[in-house]
Order: structure tokens, then C-alpha cells, then sequence
């Protein structure tokens, strides 16, 4: 216990974890995970796994990618939300992995084998890069050239995709394993 | 004094992990399950917040610290959401006064053993005591007195429903300051890459002051912008500077549909900035500015006048700063944006997330009176640049 409470406080002292608070492990699992077993927000650079049936969703994706992993047979999935194609070699990597797609991708399977999946049954479903300004030299692209790259060197097949133009996509993930794609003007699609 | 702004990273990571444990607890009172969407820190004078709680009444508690930290932190809720909020409870209104003083606790709480943790220091906690506080008299002792204090503000949202508020906590300003300063070389360690060892991202606290003033002064000078090219009154609703992880910018926007301009500034330092005003204002505000009621709403007549007005309201935002810090600061011809709030920022949070983890935010609401228009302007700095540009403010 790192501070004292007095005995005149309320009823029930709150719970605590003695974690090395600057490297906060909740960054790199997804800070929403636990708050919610129905609906599971991940947020920019960070990623979930579940294995019931809780829905993963992850909103306003611009140039970030989303990358879906499911394994069927074992009932896990798991969200990636990643900002930038290469994390390797860069020292935030390791306490963010999920910031970049290489990192994170790596992270997402380290997740999904840990929660039951077998990694050689993955299959991934792939969402925004989209180029949304001429400003910012391409990094959507490049995000889902890099997605491509490290899921094929993983063994990984991509079985469905919606990426590029220059459109925001908000996603869900539901428990069958398909993706729902929303755009900013509500048009939904699975994949 | 000078501030490291990754120390203040790390403190926000402190903050956001005590914000983490209030939502949990009120989910748990609740039953309503909520998140924290964003956690900041604002770099405020005593008088820039007390105008900002001004004609705001707020609950919360006050707890007294001994040992590591001495002073006092606060824990405020706006009344008007903590009401909606505890309207979830079970028991009622009598249920408030305990409920408050619990979620303070634990929150407090665990902001304040993220500190003892840091510290490697035990802080102790005098039990929680209750208020209720008209304007800036929520704030801690000695906040208006000296010149400055840090102010964390959690944004939560509900999940499943349409609730979300803020808590703020307000940690004493002296010693926490001292802290920031004298745990620099921790925090470089474990504030990311980009610290590369020899750049500098320690600020003159004054210089921070200054900065915020100047974000002020930008805010007014945009809005004085609009005012000349509609003729409609506008004025500035909030300003503040504050400091966040980048990855949190994105949600902060929000899903709802925008449309706006977003600029690169080029010079010291360089960045982005993005105008975004939601879809019924920018149609309103582009209607105002054009001699006749355009085809579609947001069509290209529309997009050309907020393109226009996009451009007078950067130069006179940036105008301000060049003008402070002594540098010179270019902008690009803008570009029209129409999407999700959050996808249209996220290129741009991504490009200086190649360089940074956490980021100066400039957040500005400019109202236009009348027809109801309302505009978000997200000022972008690259960090280590603003520092250089901040630590030579202070040269003699």
C-alpha cells in the first residue's frame, strides 16, 4: 500500500494495482476492455481480444487501419486500431505496440494465441487507410500496404477488405467473425 | 522552473489511470457502463480557470495530502451532469452526497498511488470531505493566488447511453510543479522515442503561462476573423491549452459528421491546425457568408466560403503566436474536409505521432450568435519545436 487511508473514509477503499504506472499495461490491451463485457471499445493504437461474445468496435478511422482477426473454431477475436505502418526498431513500440501495424499485428496474434485461438487458423478482415488529405503524404496507403505485408508473413490470409478513397469508417466487429463497415453518411456494410 | 512536457506526459498517464478507476466505480454504482474517452492536462493561470468555472456550480470532494505530495487535490463533477449521473442511482437523492464522496475517493485514490508509485514516496490522504462549490471556488486552495496550476480533466462517456461528462482533478500547484521538474530524467526515459536523448523538451513554466495566453489571444483573433467576413456576432466560448496523448485527439472530435479546413503550418514551430464545425453549423456559417442560399448545403459554393474563412481565421491564430514567440509561421492553402469528425483528424495525429506520443492541444469553441453556428479549432504543434520556440520566449 502506497498511502494510508483514514478509517473515517467511505465504506469501501477503492481497489489497487501496484503497476508501474508510466508504462501503463491498459495501452497496450485496450484501455475499454474490461469496462464493458457486451461492447468493447478500442481506441486509437490499442487492441482487444475476447473470446465470448462481446462486440469489438472501433470508430473514426481516417488513414488508421483496423485489422480483424478471428479464429471460428475456437470462437476468439480479436481488433487492432493502429496509426502508423512500422513500429519496429522504435522505442515507443514496446510499451504501444498497437500504435503501428507491424507491432500490433504481432500483439493481436501474441492475444488471440493466448485467449485459445490457434494462430494458423486466423483469418483477417481489413478496414480504412483511407488517404483523407492531400497533406499527409499517404500514410493510409501505406498503412494498408504495411497490413498486407505482415499479415502474409504470418501466414495470415486476408479474406475481406474495405480500405482507401477518401472516407471515414467507423467498425464493428461482431461475434460471427464479419466485419460491419458504417461511413460517415450511415451506409453500412459487412464483410 | 521548468516543466518537462514528457514528465507532464507521464502525469497525464497517472490521471487517466485514476479516471480509469472513477469509471469503474460509478459503472458499478450505476450499472451503466462508462469509459474514459480523454484525459488532458490544462496549463492554466488561476484567473484562465477561474473564468472557464465561471457561472458553473460543481459537487465533489477535497482530500489533504501529507508525505510525498503536500496540498490538496480536488475532485469536481459539473452539477448539472453529476445530477443525470446520479439520477442512475438507487436510494435517490439521498444517495448523492455518499456516492460523490465514494467515486472521489477512489478515483483520487488511485491517481494518487499512480504518484506514490512514481514517486517511490508514500502520500497520505485525510479523509474525503464533501462540497459543493459556486464557480472557481471548487478549485484548491492557492490556485488563484499563484501563477498557475495544472488541471486534468477525464472525459466519460456512457456506452450504451447518451450520458457523458468530465472530472477534474486539480493537484496543489507548488509541489506538483516541483515534482515535474525534478523527475525529468524518469520521465524522458519513459515518455518515448522521440526524446532521441539530446532534444530538449523542458519549458520555462512561465513560458507555458505565456503560451496559454497567447492560444487566447489566437482564439479571439479567429473569431474576430469570422465576425469581419459574416458580419455575425461571434464570440469565444472556451480556449485552453492542455496537453494530451495524440492517440486520445481522434475521440475528443468525435463520430459525429464535420466539415471544416485542416492546414499545415510550416516554421517554428510546425503542425497542423483543423477547423471542423458540425455538419448544421458549417451549412449555417457557409449560407451567412455567400450572396445567395447556395444548391446544396455543403456543395462547392459552400466549400469555397469555408475554405475562405478557414484561411483569415489560421492567419489570425497564428499571426498571434509568430508574433510572441519571434518566429515566423507559414500555413498551406487549406484543405476542405467532410467526413467523421475523428477520421478527418486522425492523418494528421498520425504524421506527428511518427514524433511524438502526447501533444499540445490548442482547443478553441468559437460561437457565432444568431444563427447558432458553433466551430472546434484543433491547433496541432509539433512538440519539441514549441519547446524551443517557448524556451527562447524566456531568453532575456
Amino acid at each position: 500500500m502506497t498511502r494510508s487511508l483514514s478509517d473515517d473514509g467511505p465504506d469501501d477503499p477503492p481497489e489497487r494495482t501496484e503497476s508501474d504506472a508510466v508504462a501503463d499495461p491498459a495501452a497496450v490491451t485496450g484501455g475499454a476492455a474490461s469496462d464493458d463485457p457486451g461492447r468493447i471499445k478500442v481506441g486509437v493504437g490499442e487492441l482487444a481480444v475476447t473470446a465470448d461474445d462481446a462486440i469489438l468496435t472501433t470508430s473514426g478511422l481516417g488513414s488508421c487501419v483496423a485489422v480483424a482477426l478471428v479464429d471460428r473454431r475456437a470462437g476468439v477475436r480479436g481488433l487492432l486500431h493502429a496509426m502508423l505502418p512500422a513500429g519496429e526498431g522504435r522505442t515507443t513500440a514496446a510499451s504501444r505496440p498497437a500504435k503501428y501495424v507491424d507491432t500490433g499485428i504481432d500483439s493481436l496474434i501474441g492475444g488471440l494465441d493466448d485467449a485459445g485461438a490457434d494462430p494458423r487458423r486466423l483469418e483477417a478482415r481489413v478496414a480504412g487507410g483511407a488517404e483523407m488529405l492531400d497533406l499527409t503524404d499517404a500514410v493510409g496507403p501505406r498503412n494498408v500496404e504495411r497490413v498486407g505485408e505482415v499479415l502474409d508473413a504470418a501466414g495470415v490470409p486476408i479474406v475481406a477488405s474495405d480500405v482507401g478513397d477518401a472516407v471515414g469508417r467507423t467498425v464493428r466487429l461482431r461475434s460471427d467473425g464479419r466485419l460491419v463497415v458504417r461511413a460517415a453518411d450511415g451506409f453500412e456494410r459487412a464483410i | 522552473m521548468r516543466v518537462d512536457v514528457r514528465a507532464l506526459g507521464a502525469c497525464n498517464r497517472l490521471a487517466e489511470r485514476g479516471a480509469k478507476q472513477a469509471a469503474g466505480a460509478l459503472s458499478d454504482l450505476t450499472g451503466t457502463d462508462l469509459a474514459v474517452e480523454v484525459t488532458g492536462a490544462s496549463v492554466a493561470s488561476g484567473e484562465d480557470l477561474a473564468e472557464s468555472f465561471a457561472g458553473r456550480e460543481s459537487i465533489g470532494v477535497s482530500v489533504g495530502l501529507r508525505g510525498g505530495l503536500d496540498g490538496e487535490a480536488v475532485l469536481a463533477f459539473d452539477a448539472v451532469t453529476a445530477d443525470a449521473l446520479l439520477s442512475l442511482l438507487p436510494g435517490g437523492q439521498s444517495m448523492e452526497r455518499s456516492a460523490v464522496t465514494e467515486v472521489g475517493n477512489i478515483a483520487l485514490g488511485g491517481f494518487l498511488d499512480g504518484w506514490a508509485n512514481y514517486l517511490g514516496k508514500a502520500i497520505d490522504m485525510s479523509p474525503p470531505r464533501y462540497f459543493e462549490a459556486d464557480g472557481a471556488a471548487v478549485l484548491p486552495d492557492g490556485a488563484l493566488a499563484g501563477d498557475g496550476v495544472f488541471l486534468f480533466e477525464s472525459r466519460l462517456d456512457a456506452t450504451t447511453t447518451d450520458l457523458d461528462f468530465s472530472i477534474y482533478m486539480l493537484p496543489d500547484s507548488g509541489p506538483f510543479r516541483d515534482l515535474i521538474v525534478g523527475k525529468t530524467a524518469p520521465a524522458a526515459a519513459a515518455g518515448g522515442e522521440a526524446a532521441g536523448g539530446t532534444a530538449s523538451t523542458a519549458v520555462p513554466y512561465e513560458s507555458l503561462s505565456t503560451f496559454s495566453s497567447l492560444a487566447k489571444k489566437g482564439s479571439a483573433n479567429a473569431a474576430d476573423n469570422i465576425a469581419m467576413m459574416t458580419g455575425l456576432e461571434t464570440s469565444v466560448d472556451v480556449s485552453r491549452l492542455r496537453f494530451v496523448p495524440l492517440a486520445d485527439v481522434p475521440a475528443e472530435v468525435g463520430t459525429e459528421p464535420h466539415a471544416g479546413t485542416v492546414f499545415e503550418l510550416q516554421g517554428e514551430p510546425s503542425g497542423y491546425l483543423a477547423i471542423l464545425f458540425e455538419e448544421s453549423s458549417a451549412a449555417a456559417v457557409a449560407d451567412a457568408m455567400l450572396p445567395m442560399e447556395p444548391d446544396e448545403p455543403l456543395g462547392d459554393m459552400a466549400e469555397n466560403a469555408l475554405c475562405e474563412l478557414g484561411n483569415v481565421m489560421t492567419s489570425g491564430f497564428i499571426d498571434g503566436w509568430a508574433n510572441v514567440l519571434g518566429t515566423s509561421i507559414t500555413h498551406s492553402p487549406p484543405e476542405f474536409v467532410h467526413d467523421i469528425g475523428a477520421s478527418t483528424i486522425s492523418p494528421l495525429v498520425a504524421k506527428l505521432s511518427e514524433r511524438q506520443d502526447y501533444g499540445f492541444v490548442i482547443d478553441t469553441a468559437i460561437e457565432t450568435e444568431g444563427i447558432q453556428a458553433r466551430c472546434d479549432v484543433y491547433a496541432l504543434p509539433d512538440e519539441r519545436e514549441l519547446a524551443r520556440a517557448l524556451d527562447h520566449l524566456s531568453d532575456p
